[in-house]
């Protein structure tokens, strides 16, 4: 088991009452899973993944990561859990302006020491893999949406994560640029990293092994 | 990680070139200014650090009370130094010197004034002067002899190899012989002799040094190494009346280090002297520092909006809050380096107009481990604190926040920054204000009437030359028709020396002691002054008809309380002198301060030879004109005069001084805060920039939105100018108190400095605000 959310509640208080973000989430990842999850505007999919990718709280409920509890740990083990296991891909792609592809890619490297020899051995092949080690020296404005989108990616896997958090990776996508990304992760989920998705597009559902339905205020259908 | 911040440091700054220019060049700026006040600042605490035995060495002061307040002087009898070094332990050494004295030096027919001290032998010991030629053990032995520091025997005799044993006339009656040549001393000592020669030669010429009653020399003394001075002050402050009976003079011993800044006494009590300015200085050193900073706190808040979103990403990607803290330090810090190094670059360039502008020789040394080192401490506390507040503000962001895009509160920043415009032109105003009333009060001592015209009257050193030709010289002055008046007097027209307390008539109370002023002139003196005759007459031409008449100051005439006060008797001592007239008060010593009483005697001899000018007269004709007659009757001694209107304005040299830096300063915090001013205005103009455009569209026009941007920051201008006004009132009035003739502080001034601050942050603001109201709104509404 990779995750499990136990009865995951998250309100805000707004004039007296409580408005429900996720109401009773109830959610197993198995290693390897391919998860989509769909639902309306508002439904509540960016603050799932936020939770899971422990960078948001909830009031009640569970959460477990490898059979950690994640509710009663500390802000610091926390932060470590998801440096080493979690990946990030976002749909505005939120690279860093003032960095060029490698160094937006070297990032979080940076971030868990890794030492300098060994980084560049794993940007070298990043750049490799995705084919863009002409576009190294390239700052993000110098790219396109599907190419920053393919760096953001590159970054969210170099630090080896078992779990990629996409927030609507095609969202700002042509179908070509989409349909790209999501091969790219099926391979990426064939070769056995566990990828959770939120998604609009039944089309890009369909890449995932199961699709998780979030209904207005958050209860979720499997 | 290191180069990792340092690349996205300096791809920021050059991707945002106009705001990285407003921070690094204010802050350069503010760097060079601190730097410049800081080494003025080492030049006066490093003060006489050239005598090694700076620490152990003193000079006695003089104390004379009376009913006035007690004075200070530095005036010792000449029995003193002596007599004390047997007397009190723990004196080490004591020497005396004379006051500066000038002389006429010739070598082969060649002539110099120059300056210069007879001191003891223990002199050269005890400030261990360095001898270059001969040696200070040797020096003095013989009597004539005569030591030159190495300028002035460049300047006689063009090198300082084989010139012991030289022989200079002095003042056409006496010969000294060169016995040594000493290294220059530098300019911030307390010591600007050129020669020094034994003092065994002044006290031959005067008689008064034998008597414990007569005070005149200076005495300095070298105290054992970890001796209480306040042990030896106890005894020595009566010691003078163990030797004198009734003498009314104590005396204390006074560290050469406080020589510099705080040698001020009022009533025998130590008052803050040039020490107040060098504080003063420091603060508003550390003041354009922080307004500087100000900028670079302000901008990166405001920035912020823009760095939100690479926090964000960074949290999630790993990036823990004290990383991200030292992220952005170190970004101003960088900041603050680059800044330090355009500074070094204009402190090289400004520099010399500094010294220039306070007329010392001020050097940067770059190399030297002091001024290093408090280089890169400025600039790493300018990088904290610019940096501190911005990085904990930009370092708590929330990813979940930023990424989704929400506009983040700035809440607390705003603040903060409003606030801190608000300091930067609070003090900006109070430097402007200052300015004002520093250049009003000024402007006011020196439009004063003085009571006599200082325009068109010269002065000349009298000497026993041109003392046995009075008459001749005056004649030919006369007849040259350039010349309205010429007369003699003991003092210059400026400065008046000596006082006694020794005054009696009718009805004085005997407990009283009253320090008047008495000055010896010749008949034409009152006149040739454009002094006022209130009642009475002048001097008659021939003195020995009015050998016991004097005239007498309003001021005297008022402490006397006698109602017809011309022709009545005042005793000097025992001798009965008649008052045959008054004249109207006029200012002398201190020139901030009413008259205080004076009387004049006649005399026909006299220390300077004062000449009146016709008012008509062509100075450019008339100058050389006196130089001939003076060569004429006086050959063997170089011309040399002093304007008294030029004399009066230099005794205003640290006032005009004082006055000229905080103008400057005022101008430099101006700038610096309008720097940061432009670059906020800026970024308002940006973040509102959809709102403008709407607005356009909706029917705005320019007038309206330029108005509606600058409105904001006016406020906050005139909030400065609030907290500022009081401030500054508190401030300058407490100023002003040091000075006895003052200004009145006018409302005026405060509307003044208001006026103009507004008006500047008005034109700074509405720069930007104009250029966003003209933009085209069809292009700031597609961007979103």
């Amino acid at each position: 088991m990779l995750l499990e959310l136990n009865n995951i509640f998250k309100w805000v208080t707004q004039g007296g009452s409580r408005i429900f973000l996720l109401k009773d989430i109830n959610l197993q990842v198995e290693e390897g899973e391919f998860i989509s999850i769909m639902g309306p505007s508002g439904s509540g999919k960016s603050t799932l993944l936020n939770v899971i990718g422990m960078l948001d709280n909830f009031q009640e409920g569970e959460y477990k990561f490898l059979d950690e509890s994640v509710h009663s740990m500390k802000e610091k083990n926390r932060s470590k859990l998801y440096k080493e296991y979690i990946g990030f891909v976002f749909q505005a792609y939120h690279l860093i302006d003032e960095l060029t592809v490698y160094e937006n890619i070297e990032t979080p490297l940076l971030y868990k020491n890794v030492k300098s020899s060994e980084r560049k051995a794993l940007v070298a092949d990043m750049l490799d893999r995705f084919n863009i080690v002409g576009k190294k020296d390239l700052f993000p404005s110098q790219l396109s949406g599907g190419q920053q989108q393919l760096v953001g990616v590159a970054r969210a896997l170099i630090a080896k994560p078992k779990l990629i958090l996409a927030d609507e990776p095609t969202g700002n996508l042509n179908s070509k640029q989409s349909e790209e990304i999501m091969q790219l992760f099926k391979e990426l989920n064939q070769a056995g990293v566990t990828i959770i998705q939120a998604t609009h597009s039944e089309t890009n559902a369909a890449y995932g092994s199961r699709t998780l339905h979030l209904l207005d205020g958050g209860r979720n259908h499997i | 990680m290191i180069r990792n911040y340092f690349k996205i440091a300096l791809r920021n700054l050059s991707k945002n070139k106009g705001f990285s220019f407003i921070n690094i060049f204010g802050l350069a700026v503010g760097i060079t200014c601190a730097s410049m006040i800081f080494l003025w600042v080492e030049d006066e605490i490093r003060f006489d650090d050239y005598f090694a035995n700076k620490d152990s060495l003193y000079k006695v002061k003089t104390f004379l009370p009376n009913d006035s307040g007690t004075k200070t002087y530095d005036a010792t009898p000449g029995l003193l130094a002596a007599s004390m070094q047997t007397d009190i332990p723990g004196v080490v050494n004591t020497a005396r010197s004379s006051v500066s004295n000038q002389e006429l030096f010739s070598v082969n027919e060649k002539n110099f004034y120059v300056k210069g001290n007879f001191v003891d032998p223990s002199f050269l010991d005890m400030f261990q002067l360095n001898f270059l030629e001969g040696s200070a053990s040797s020096a003095f032995n013989q009597l004539n002899s005569v030591v030159l520091t190495q300028k002035l025997a460049y300047k006689i005799f063009g090198s300082t190899k084989n010139i012991i044993g030289k022989t200079i006339q002095v003042d056409t009656d006496r010969q000294y012989v060169v016995q040594g040549i000493i290294e220059d001393l530098p300019d911030n000592t307390s010591f600007d002799f050129e020669w020094v020669a034994p003092f065994k030669l002044y006290e031959n010429d005067n008689e008064w040094l034998k008597y414990w009653a007569s005070l005149g020399v200076n005495t300095f003394v070298q105290i054992k190494a970890n001796t209480d001075v306040s042990v030896i002050n106890k005894k020595l402050y009566d010691y003078i009346s163990t030797k004198q009976d009734g003498a009314i003079a104590k005396i204390e011993l006074y560290p050469m280090t406080r020589w510099r800044l705080y040698d001020t006494f009022e009533n025998g009590k130590e008052i803050p002297g040039r020490i107040k300015y060098v504080k003063l200085f420091s603060l508003i050193a550390w003041i354009i520092l922080i307004i500087a900073c100000i900028n670079f706190m302000n901008l990166s808040t405001a920035r912020s909006q823009k760095r939100a979103g690479e926090v964000g990403v960074r949290k999630v990607l790993g990036a823990g809050k004290s990383g991200l803290i030292f992220q952005f330090i170190g970004e101003s810090l960088i900041t603050a380096l680059l800044s330090a190094l355009l500074a070094v670059g204009l402190l090289f360039l400004l520099l010399p107009f500094f010294n220039l502008l306070i007329e010392k020789e001020l050097s940067v040394n770059i190399f030297d481990p002091l001024h290093l080192g408090i280089l890169l401490g400025i600039t790493l506390l300018c990088g904290l604190i610019s940096g501190i507040f911005p990085a904990f503000y930009l370092s708590s962001f929330k990813p979940v926040k930023v990424l989704k895009g929400l506009k983040i509160k700035e809440g607390s920043a705003v603040w903060v920054r409003k606030g801190l415009v608000v300091a930067q032109f609070s003090i900006s105003v109070i430097l402007i204000i200052s300015t004002i009333l520093i250049y009003q009060q000024i402007q006011h001592v020196k439009d004063r009437n003085l009571g006599f015209d200082k325009q068109h009257l010269v002065y000349i050193d009298v000497n026993e030359n041109i003392q046995k030709n009075v008459e001749p010289i005056k004649n030919s002055l006369l007849q040259s028709g350039f010349v309205e008046n010429v007369s003699l007097s003991t003092n210059t027209p400026l400065f008046k020396g000596s006082t006694t307390s020794n005054f009696n008539w009718q009805g004085k109370d005997p407990e009283k002691q009253v320090l008047i002023t008495f000055e010896g002139v010749s008949p034409d003196y009152i006149k040739s002054m454009g002094i006022k005759l209130k009642e009475g007459r002048d001097f008659y031409p021939n003195i020995e008809t009015d050998s016991s008449s004097i005239l007498i100051n309003k001021s005297f005439a008022k402490l006397t309380g006698l109602n017809d006060v011309v022709g009545s008797t005042i005793q000097f001592q025992d001798q009965p002198l008649t008052v045959i007239g008054v004249v109207d008060d006029f200012v002398y010593n201190n020139l901030y301060e009413k008259s205080t009483p004076l009387m004049f005697y006649a005399s026909e001899y006299g220390n300077y030879l004062n000449i009146r000018f016709k008012r008509n007269a062509d100075l450019s004709k008339a100058l050389p004109a006196l130089k001939n007659i003076m060569e004429e009757n006086n050959p063997s001694y170089p011309f040399e005069y002093k304007f008294v209107d030029e004399q009066f304005e230099k005794s205003f040299k640290t006032e005009t001084l004082i006055g000229e830096l905080a103008g400057i300063f005022a101008a430099i915090a101006i700038l610096i805060s309008c720097l940061g001013l432009f670059g906020l205005a800026a970024y308002t103009a940006e973040q509102r920039k959809k709102e403008i455009g709407v607005r356009k569209v909706l029917g705005a026009s320019v007038r309206n939105l330029v108005g509606l941007l600058s409105k904001d920051f006016l406020k906050l201008v005139v909030i400065s100018c609030i907290i500022s006004f009081p401030l500054a009132w508190w401030i300058m009035k407490d100023w002003l108190q040091d000075y006895e003739y003052r200004i009145d502080i006018g409302w005026w001034v405060f509307a003044v400095a208001g006026i103009l601050a507004v008006l500047i942050a008005l034109i700074t603001v509405s720069f930007q605000a104009i250029k966003a109201a003209i933009a085209n709104p069809v292009k700031s509404l597609r961007t979103e």
